[in-house]
């Protein structure tokens, strides 16, 4: 992260998403709208004083925590953020939503680096190859709610759990119930909405290993009772499958079934299950529940995707060119996947994929030019009348009117053949298409047609 | 093209097509057609000596047309176009005629199969005739990459192409990169921090 932020050729753009894509492999124009940070990045040393001084203290729930905890109106996102700037909530700030704040946190900034007039602003970058890596979110879907989730307090995700154990997160790395109690038992439920034709088909293949290894952290911080419910365990990786049977000999109880409802009483969670190895029926009292809910695209990736002009595949993810042969590739020239965004999957395997995608990325960038296919719409002037139909016909936007007539741009045009289809005039040819192409291949195969009737 | 010298190849591709697909009946009918100098056919064209056969009678008979019957031109066009370029041929004097997504997969038996790989086949040499030389164009390439994405896996990317040497604009919608990894404690299954 810090190795990034420091890079004297990579230029940070945070708050910021790129909202229209034009041109071609090597040649992208992308605009990109950045929202305001109401501090001036160059100035701000991310010393913490604006923060102290905001008046709307922890009255937020803050995303890095997962909503585990709460922050001020301006913040800093986490101790090691990248850039370490302040931010200014424009949806809880009270002088930016009801222009009513003594600005405290102004005032309080020794180098002036508050600025609430900042304003959104777009960037016009050029690029000659993208990746893609937008990552996963976990689902919220409404369903979680029959294991409790949204409903009792002490039902979690993953990502929730993870910021309870974390030195730096809202209990101080203490895994504590809601009302601070050190929980005397913790169930891990696997699989939810994930391996399920009800909500997501797919394994999100992450959630065995981090349940494992959150399991092993929850043995070692609360000394309390640990289950897993798991469907299968599915430990493919290095390390992975020893780090499973440490786990089990540390004592986490491994049971295999699928969790069918979970109740309050008495304050604790009963989790109800069958144990589908022993052939019965077993009822746990716990009081944490975490629940490994599948990973999906991240919010906002379908957007995008119609933006880059690549497709996605039937869950959403972004669809890699060919699964075995292409796996960063996109079917877009120059654009290329890397992480999460494509499928679930672990941090090693991520690590690979990116570096993957940036070698692919780079193949382009040395070679310095790009071949572009000249079996391209092709333009016979005289013909040309000016009418304009092509222009409206072409889903690429590559031909446009100068000066009375059809012009294609070759770099933008794929060969598809619309055009020339559309024009009245027939003074459009499809290279190494023609209509005489094509008619005498019709032409063939029914001569032969002919001959077998 | 007023006499042209075509080359027809029809690959079995193992038993992907020669398995419902009378390839040598194939064969002997392209070599009637009109144009056709040699009609030939290879257990896996798109391997060496399958190409090097190419070659060969692009030289030895002096063909300026080619056609291969085979898989989807998404699969081995590329292949074949370079076959051709290195003998000398521009490479946009290929035809491929695809007689295994479109015919041998999809239809299940003779004679079917053979009659339609026939069609298919003649209205390719057809078409070939006609083929005019083409000649892809260099565009230049913007030396600068955009990483969508500020986590582990936008990170590693913008890295790696920034060591390299080009500009790289890292994107992130939030106001820190890092993303979920930067969420996390520890991580399996050798429990090392995350950030």
């Amino acid at each position: 992260m810090m190795d990034a932020g420091r890079h004297p050729r990579i230029e940070l753009l945070t708050l910021s998403e790129v909202v229209d894509v034009q041109g071609y492999v090597g040649n992208f124009q992308v605009r990109v709208r950045r929202q305001p940070r109401y501090v001036i990045e160059d100035l701000c040393t991310g010393c913490g004083l604006c923060v102290e001084a905001c008046v709307w203290k922890n009255r937020v729930p803050s995303k890095f925590e997962a909503g585990m905890g709460m922050r001020n109106a301006a913040y800093i996102p986490f101790a090691q953020a990248v850039p370490l700037k302040a931010v200014i909530d424009p949806q809880s700030c009270l002088w930016l939503v009801k222009g009513k704040c003594g600005k405290k946190c102004q005032q309080a900034c020794e180098r002036g680096a508050i600025d609430f007039e900042m304003r959104e602003e777009f960037l016009d970058l050029k690029v000659g190859t993208v990746i893609l890596a937008t990552g996963y979110d976990l689902t919220d879907d409404p369903s979680l709610e029959r294991y409790g989730y949204g409903v009792y307090d002490n039902v979690i995700d993953g990502l929730q759990f993870e910021r309870l154990c974390s030195a730096a997160g809202p209990t101080g790395g203490q895994i504590l119930t809601k009302d601070g109690r050190v929980p005397e038992a913790i169930a891990f439920l696997h699989c939810i909405a994930s391996r399920d034709d009800e909500a997501h088909e797919y394994c999100s293949r992450i959630c065995c290993m981090y349940a494992t290894k959150q399991a092993h952290l929850a043995q070692e911080k609360t000394g309390g009772r640990v289950y897993q419910f798991y469907i299968d365990m599915r430990t493919a990786g290095k390390g992975y499958e020893e780090f499973y049977k440490r786990v089990q000999k540390e004592g986490v109880d491994y049971i295999r079934g699928k969790v069918a409802e979970i109740e309050q009483e008495d304050g604790r969670l009963l989790v109800r299950a069958e144990d589908t190895l022993l052939g019965r029926m077993v009822e746990v009292p716990v009081d944490m529940v975490v629940l490994c809910t599948a990973a999906r695209p991240a919010k906002g990736s379908k957007e995008l995707a119609q933006l880059f002009n690549i497709s996605v595949d039937k869950d959403g993810f972004f669809a890699e060119a060919h699964p075995k042969l292409a796996p960063v590739s996109t079917h877009t020239g120059g654009i290329f996947l890397a992480g999460c965004c494509q499928s679930p999957k672990d941090i090693p395997d991520t690590v690979a994929q990116a570096s993957a995608a940036a070698a692919r990325a780079l193949v382009l960038l040395s070679q310095g030019t790009v071949e572009i296919e000249p079996t391209t719409a092709w333009v016979i002037e005289e013909r040309c009348s000016g009418c304009g139909e092509c222009t409206l016909a072409c889903p690429y936007s590559a031909i446009e009117l100068v000066e009375g007539k059809a012009r294609v741009n070759e770099a933008l045009c794929k060969g598809c053949g619309t055009c020339a289809a559309a024009c009245l005039a027939k003074a459009i040819v499809a290279q190494h298409f023609t209509d005489e192409e094509l008619v005498a291949e019709v032409l063939a195969i029914m001569r032969r047609e002919l001959e077998y009737a | 093209m007023s006499n042209p010298k075509i080359g027809v190849y029809i690959c079995h591709c193992g038993v992907n097509i020669a398995g419902t697909v009378d390839v040598q009946a194939v064969a002997r009918q392209a070599a009637t057609l009109p144009g056709v100098v040699v009609a030939r056919d290879y257990k896996y064209t798109c391997s060496d000596p399958g190409q090097e056969m190419i070659r060969q009678d692009i030289a030895a008979l002096g063909l300026d047309r080619v056609v291969v019957a085979a898989c989807s031109p998404r699969m081995h066009e590329p292949t074949f176009r370079r076959t051709l370029e290195a003998a000398g041929l521009n490479p946009y004097f290929l035809e491929m005629a695809n007689i295994r997504e479109q015919c041998s997969w999809v239809h299940p038996k003779e004679p079917e199969t053979t009659r339609k790989a026939q069609e298919l086949v003649a209205a390719a040499v057809q078409r070939v005739a006609l083929h005019q030389p083409l000649h892809p164009r260099g565009v230049p390439i913007e030396p600068a990459a955009l990483v969508v994405g500020g986590g582990i896996a936008g990170i590693q990317a913008a890295l790696d192409i920034a060591d390299a040497g080009y500009q790289v604009y890292l994107v992130e919608r939030e106001p820190t990169i890092g993303g979920k990894m930067a969420q996390l404690d520890k991580t399996f299954p050798t429990l090392d921090c995350s950030t």
